[in-house]
């Protein structure tokens, strides 16, 4: 099928009596396909990737996913008719073959703003991904992007430090932040936890992090993390001079359950707390509250998101969950590290990050944003790369991803074979090493390499860890790519 | 004694690497004129982590295209302090960041005693934790000498 | 302590293996090309100070010995940049200079020009003016001077720093003047960082001789005296045609034999200041040629209506007033 083809007139039925007519009528022509429908400011605008299933026509897909993600039933209700219905509708506006994909349309629908609740990730998320991804005419289904509009993003009160005051209260700037998740994962005593955290921070790091699944389980109660973990952390501060921090994991079974711990982690002195993704969307937004209530930063690990997020064809591209993070108010987010060992199209990633850091998105397809996006000056996040990444690749990353970014080295500190302090160092020095090349105007992608190797003959440890994972490269096909066509340009 | 792998305190962009020449800081203020920023020199002689307010010498330096002044004043705080920490402070005024957005030591006292760590017991195990800068047992301009 | 020493007791070796170069050898780079020139055409080819030169003749009008002078200075500048190339000089010459002339005969103009020919032989490096007079540098009372003329220089570093009416800043007839204190700190700089910024200093030519004799100091910096003369009337009128193209106007039938006249007397009258009177002149000639057009309410006026000026709108100039003396302004 050819995109002319597809652009069908609107067969809405206008008709009152017949419209309402008790029975089962096609979506599009219960108003929810509007090919001439030009978008308003106000409305909150959804890109959908749809497989339909064999012989479902795609316009009629797209108005089923506008009416399923808004106001419609299976069936015509008369009771429609004591509203202002036409406001309610979704519209489907625009459907496009995907292209190089056959069987897959890119699907635009426009969502007038009364349909939400003002704040409430979860009330928008409760619409757009609601009923609307079981849907059986459907294969599969994909949110790929989302505009937000001002009027909307005005009611959210985003992230309650944003990258900008993060920096000034940890007294860091002009590169990035440097930190390390601790390692093994599972197992290690309160005790033991502490000295891994001690060892990162004093040698270097500005923090040290829990992994997504250290809660409070039989090896570690989390009151004994956070007492060892705060006495490392100031030791290490007194020790360098430095602000330090480490992400007290606060996740837990109940919203009291994680007051209890933030509560905890905000009497012992420590700068920033730590979330998983799993807990929700509402309990998200109430530890950003806490948050912003009590000067703490807030951390969150997108665990779980690998399982909606990675395959093109289902689920909710990334970038939306971004923006929904932004929205809902988190100061860190893991978005990716492209040369590590977890998923991610360097482009791609990179447009995460523009999320999170930008007041501005315009469009940019290459980085699949295909909407532009202003944020209204709500506060940006700060986004981690972590995940398979070591200092060998220090120029690749600064390259990509700029100073505003927290490089997590977890086995890439403590693997080191001098220690932990020596990973540290080595990480450190890579990472000033390359700011400083690159401010003097140096080539940083090109000549990377080379200029680690200048830092390495004056720092044993850099040297080491070169020697140990400097050829380590993960580099496997991504799933997640960008799909858009290049029109060539009217100019 | 400070016991960190470097040896010294190390806030700052730039305090892992070798001490930066002066040509080596000219690159850097030079980098950061071009991005627009605005330089200033600050030195003290408390270098605690949570003592945002070091002294400004002069004020920063708005308007200019080339790294010479910046230096010149750097090198007229280095003469009258000689003893203190001096850093360089850059601010980007840009709406959304209206920070600072640079900042690198670029001077220090000949030896650096560092902090201690005060520990105070409080109820259950929890500990209160003052860092404590061993010069600043004594008052301001010899603490270094 | 110069460099963090790395050791992690019980660890890593305690003494690092040192860095060949020493620290600094990261930025040292390669000389480029301006410092490989060996002759003048190659100084000449990566510079490409000659479309400056050429510029400068076919946009200014008249100047001829200011022309000159320049194209010698550019000769030494090119010169001297193979001699240090070759090390026969270590030191950059001196390049601070004054403008003399009177008002209106291109001083700023040539400055910015200058500035831009020493930044592409890299005797200054970034090439912009900055232009200030006595208010700039001096202050109101004790301890203003000094940061206010330090903030200027600093501004102007990479420079060209261009003082006009210069002479201001000496006022023999009061001994505690602050100005006396702008030249002291002008003169450190001029003399030690040379390599820094330009001076160039500007103003009548009588007055800032007495000046100079007054402030030897400051005169034994200057390396280049230019002389501006005063355009002659042929020169006044090309000066005008072209401020009239820029605007999109022209002199219509007859007008340019009137503007001739009128240059022919104006230049006798006091407070004359070249091609700014002649802008003046223009400017003033322009609001005559509007209110003549907007009385005629309900005429179509066309492309040449609103771009010619008549006679009318110049003669009716004070200049050509019966036994006009003084000021011709409005």
């Amino acid at each position: 099928m050819s995109a002319t083809d597809i652009h069908a007139e609107a067969t809405k039925i206008t008709d009152a009596k017949q419209r309402y007519k008790a029975g089962v009528l096609k979506y599009r022509q219960m108003g929810y396909w509007q090919p001439d429908y030009v978008p308003r400011d106000t409305d909150v605008l959804c890109l959908f990737r749809i497989t339909p299933q064999e012989g479902v026509d795609p316009v009629e897909a797209a108005a089923a996913v506008a009416g399923e993600s808004s106001t419609a039933t299976w069936t015509v209700v008369w009771t429609d008719r004591l509203t202002a219905c036409d406001s309610y509708r979704a519209k489907a506006y625009r459907v496009e073959p995907v292209p190089g994909t056959a069987g897959q349309y890119f699907a635009w629908v426009a969502y007038d703003l009364i349909l939400f609740e003002e704040g409430s990730i979860a009330n928008m998320t409760a619409s757009l991904i609601g009923n609307v991804f079981s849907f059986k005419p459907l294969k599969a289904a994909r949110l790929e992007d989302i505009r937000i509009p001002v009027a909307y993003v005005k009611t959210f009160k985003g992230p309650p430090t944003g990258l900008i005051v993060e920096r000034e209260r940890l007294d860091k700037f002009g590169r990035p932040l440097l930190g390390a998740t601790t390692k093994p994962k599972l197992g290690l005593s309160g005790r033991n936890y502490g000295r891994v955290v001690y060892e990162g921070l004093k040698g270097g790091l500005d923090f040290m992090k829990d992994d997504e699944n250290i809660n409070s389980q039989p090896f570690m109660h989390w009151r004994d993390r956070f007492l060892y973990v705060m006495d490392a952390v100031n030791k290490a501060s007194a020790a360098t001079g430095e602000v330090k921090g480490s992400y007290l994991n606060v996740t837990a079974a109940t919203m009291e359950d994680m007051y209890e711990r933030a509560e905890f982690a905000k009497e012992l002195g420590s700068v920033i707390v730590m979330i998983d993704l799993v807990i929700g969307y509402t309990a998200i937004q109430s530890m950003s509250n806490w948050a912003r209530k009590n000067d703490m930063i807030l951390h969150l690990h997108r665990a779980g998101h690998g399982t909606y997020t990675r395959q093109k064809n289902h689920g909710v591209s990334f970038r939306v969950i971004a923006k929904w993070m932004r929205l809902a108010g988190v100061d860190h987010i893991h978005a990716g590290t492209a040369v590590g060992k977890l998923e991610g199209d360097p482009l791609t990633v990179q447009g995460y990050y523009n999320v999170c850091r930008e007041s501005y998105n315009p469009v940019d397809l290459p980085r699949g944003i295909f909407f532009e996006q202003d944020w209204a000056d709500l506060k940006k996040v700060m986004p981690v790369a972590s995940g398979g990444i070591h200092a060998g690749q220090m120029h690749q990353l600064i390259d990509l991803f700029g100073d505003d970014v927290v490089l997590q080295f977890g086995g890439g500190t403590i693997g080191h074979p001098a220690g932990i302090q020596a990973g540290a160092v080595a990480n450190r020095v890579a990472l000033e090493a390359m700011v400083k090349a690159r401010n003097e105007g140096r080539d940083i992608r090109q000549e990377g390499p080379e200029i680690l190797k200048r830092a390495a003959q004056f720092c044993t440890p850099l040297k080491q860890a070169l020697d140990t994972w400097g050829e380590i490269t993960f580099n496997y096909a991504p799933t997640d790519t960008s799909d858009f066509a290049t029109t060539p340009s009217v100019a | 004694m400070i016991t960190n792998p470097t040896g010294r305190i190390t806030q700052g962009q730039f305090s892992f690497l070798p001490d930066l020449t002066d040509d080596e800081i000219t690159a850097q203020i030079e980098y950061g004129l071009r991005k627009g920023y605005a330089w200033s020199v600050e030195y003290t002689d408390d270098p605690h982590p949570r003592n945002t307010y070091w002294d400004m010498f002069g004020m920063p330096m708005f308007d200019l295209r080339d790294a010479a002044g910046v230096m010149q004043e750097l090198r007229e705080c280095r003469k009258t302090f000689q003893g203190h920490y001096i850093r360089m402070v850059a601010f980007d005024s840009t709406r959304g960041i209206e920070s600072i957005t640079m900042s690198f030591i670029v001077n220090r006292p000949p030896t650096e005693p560092g902090f201690g760590l005060e520990r105070q017991e409080a109820e259950g195990r929890t500990l209160r934790y003052t860092v404590k800068s061993y010069a600043t047992d004594r008052p301001e301009n010899e603490r270094y000498s | 302590m110069s460099t963090p020493r790395y050791s992690i007791p019980g660890s890593a070796p305690s003494v690092p293996p040192r860095d060949p170069e020493g620290p600094g050898a990261a930025i040292a780079q390669a000389p480029d090309a301006m410092e490989r020139a060996r002759s003048v055409a190659a100084v000449l080819a990566e510079s490409q100070v000659e479309q400056v030169l050429a510029d400068l003749d076919r946009d200014l009008v008249g100047l001829a010995p200011v022309k000159q002078r320049i194209r010698d200075i550019a000769a030494l500048l090119v010169i001297d940049k193979l001699r240090m190339n070759l090390g026969l000089q270590a030191e950059t010459p001196s390049m601070h200079m004054s403008f003399t002339g009177n008002p209106g005969t291109g001083k700023t103009t040539v400055a910015l020009r200058m500035a831009e020919i020493l930044h592409r032989l890299g005797y200054v490096r970034k090439g912009h003016l900055v232009a200030v007079t006595r208010d700039d540098l001096v202050g109101q009372y004790i301890g203003h001077t000094a940061p206010k003329t330090k903030e200027v220089l600093k501004k102007a570093m990479g420079g060209v720093l261009f003082i006009d009416e210069a002479y201001y800043l000496y006022r023999p007839e009061n001994e505690r003047d602050y100005g006396q204190e702008a030249i002291e700190i002008l003169l450190q700089v001029m003399e030690n960082q040379r390599d820094d910024l330009v001076v160039i200093l500007a103003g009548y030519k009588d007055r800032m001789e007495t000046f100079f004799r007054s402030n030897p100091g400051l005169s034994s910096r200057i390396a280049h005296h230019l002389d501006f003369p005063d355009y002659s009337v042929d020169e006044l009128q090309q000066i005008a045609e072209r401020m009239l193209a820029q605007r999109h106007y022209r002199f219509g039938a007859g007008a340019r034999e009137i503007f001739h006249q009128y240059l022919e007397r104006r230049i006798q009258q006091p407070h004359f200041a070249n091609a700014r009177s002649v802008r003046n002149a223009l400017d003033r000639a322009r609001l005559r040629q509007a209110s003549r057009l907007f009385a005629e309410r309900d005429r179509e006026l066309g492309r040449d209506d609103l771009t010619t000026l008549l006679p009318a709108d110049l003669l009716a100039s004070r200049v050509f007033a019966e036994g006009s003396a003084g000021e011709a302004t409005p």
